[in-house]
């Protein structure tokens, strides 16, 4: 595990602690795109409306305290004040507020709505001839969600390399609706698709540098709770929930057992 | 009122490079000249309304004026969530302009009704309901709205009245002022109907094109006396509700679909909304049945 994404799921379960709010194990899938993304984008914690930077769209929203953490490790805000997630006239919702948090670019929540948006704002930088590049995580569990495959068909129609969609695929939707090779679906619907180790900084970096000639597509093959075999074994039952000082010490234990790598 | 959208789009785009149409498979070859020229600012998107929406969205975000622009239950109903959230909650603007309202498509059935758009997208925070009944309504309203960042929505209607009025946007007309103590309130191409039931009875008539925001003053002015809003939607009668400690009735639609194909004036008469059976209504309703 790369360490700085060890030191955001640190951040995420402190945070969940002390605010009594879950969705960790979604948080968790993640930690390694939204850190691998933030990387290859252009952007500037010090100044969050910066008229060049590269746009980041978490669609599935209710990643929420993940990406927070990853933004307060990129320099947008202390990670202390993610302390207050969820609470009243915090910043720091379980579904994330554009207007309230800074590097935040869409509200987001209900599923299937963010990629869309993703979409019209690359258009306008094709539009503008603009080099900005757009990102937006979907998940597997999202892409139940019609209007993500519309979303996916005008994307490829309008032909646009400079947006990248990067699939969670962390199978949590084996009890309901399960998306199966989602990267052939991608293929079948005209992405240039790339299929990685969601947990591998490097792999996800190479995938996020490799040039398009259309919309691409990165398949992240990622573990629901990663980093916590409590959690990684019985996802369903922490998906909302908050640890409490028992839980959190055991949690930190099993995160800490982990290797570290770059 | 198409072809004045189509008109009015096609000047405003000359002017503004921020303007871009987005059609959901309707009116494409009506835009064949837009199309023509200003290819990268027309986008028949498909049949994906969802799509639509959160698309000009995101345009919106980054400064351009999309026109979206298809059947009104699909843009409306179907994404409604798209409005709400993208459009609204994220307060990125846009223009929604449909076609088919309420029933234009009568003979298609009751899946291309549309009666309830301006109610619930007038229960939405940030948005601007517009039904024009002419053609120069339609002009003047989209001129003056249509670049102010706000998610704005037009019912557009291939029925429009005739009537000459000098509208600007949220404020309402009073067509008949006889100190009567009963006040007949409509909106939209319904004008031209609601004119003539009440030619010469002893009503007071306003009208308005603008649903969101209600012009709550012209209707205190009227505050004394009963309201009957006569209307072919849903979204009249509560806005006008806005102001506290009104007597309003309601003249329009039943509560059941309105399944007998034809035109939109054969569903009028059977709903008793063609001049006769307005005028039954208001009349029942100034005798105070």
């Amino acid at each position: 595990m790369h360490p700085d994404c060890k030191q955001i799921r640190r951040n995420i379960l402190m945070a969940s602690k002390a605010s009594g709010h879950g969705h960790i194990p979604t948080s968790f899938s993640i930690v390694e795109m939204i850190y691998a993304t933030y990387r290859a984008m252009k952007h500037n914690p010090a100044e969050p409306a910066w008229a060049e930077r590269d746009i980041f769209i978490l669609s599935k929203g209710h990643g929420a305290l993940g990406y927070y953490c990853v933004l307060a490790n990129a320099g947008y805000f202390p990670v202390e004040a993610v302390k207050t997630f969820g609470a009243y006239l915090s910043r720091f919702g379980c579904h994330p507020d554009r207007r309230k948090v800074p590097g935040v670019e869409a509200s987001t929540g209900s599923l299937g709505h963010g990629i869309g948006i993703a979409v019209g704002m690359a258009l306008a930088f094709k539009l503008r001839n603009s080099p900005r590049r757009v990102f937006t995580l979907i998940g597997d569990g999202e892409a139940n969600e019609g209007s993500t495959w519309e979303a996916i068909m005008v994307a490829v129609n309008l032909g646009l390399p400079n947006l990248t969609i990067l699939v969670d695929f962390n199978k949590s939707q084996v009890r309901s609706l399960p998306i199966q090779n989602p990267g052939e679906r991608l293929k079948a619907f005209g992405c240039e698709v790339h299929d990685v180790d969601g947990h591998d900084v490097p792999e996800l970096a190479s995938a996020l540098q490799a040039s398009a000639r259309g919309v691409k597509a990165i398949v992240a093959n990622t573990v629901k709770g990663f980093g916590c075999p409590t959690m990684e074994e019985n996802m369903f039952e922490w998906h909302r929930k908050s640890p409490d000082e028992k839980q959190y010490d055991e949690l930190l234990r099993e995160l800490d057992a982990r290797s570290v790598a770059a | 009122m198409r072809r004045q959208f189509k008109d009015t789009i096609t000047d405003i785009a000359a002017r503004d490079d921020r303007a871009v149409v987005i059609l959901g498979d309707i009116s494409h070859y009506l835009f064949s000249a837009f199309q023509e020229k200003h290819p990268s600012r027309f986008y028949n998107m498909g049949i994906c309304e969802n799509a639509l929406i959160s698309v000009a969205a995101g345009l919106s975000s980054q400064g351009f004026h999309p026109f979206v622009h298809t059947i009104a239950p699909f843009i409306t109903e179907r994404s409604l969530e798209q409005i709400k959230l993208d459009m609204c909650y994220n307060e990125f603007g846009g223009n929604i302009l449909s076609c088919g309202a309420s029933f234009d498509y009568a003979w298609d059935g009751a899946t291309h009704h549309c009666y309830s758009d301006l109610e619930i997208l007038r229960l939405l925070p940030g948005m601007e309901v517009i039904q024009p009944g002419s053609r120069k309504e339609l002009d003047i309203l989209l001129r003056s709205q249509y670049d102010n960042g706000r998610p704005t929505y037009f019912k557009l209607s291939d029925n429009p009245h005739n009537i000459d009025l000098d509208v600007r946007f949220g404020k309402g007309v009073v067509m008949k002022d006889v100190g009567a103590d009963v006040t007949v309130v409509t909106a939209g191409p319904l004008l031209a109907n609601v004119l003539e039931a009440c030619k010469d009875l002893s009503v007071n008539l306003l009208y308005f094109h603008t649903i969101k925001p209600i012009d709550t003053e012209i209707i205190a002015r009227f505050r004394k006396t009963r309201f009957l809003v006569v209307h072919d939607g849903f979204g009249l009668r509560e806005a006008i509700n806005e102001v506290p400690g009104l007597h309003t009735a309601y003249h329009g639609l039943p509560d059941e679909f309105c399944v007998w194909y034809g035109t939109v004036h054969d569903i009028r008469k059977e709903i008793g909304l063609d001049p006769a059976g307005i005028r039954q209504a208001v009349a029942g309703f100034a005798a105070g049945a």
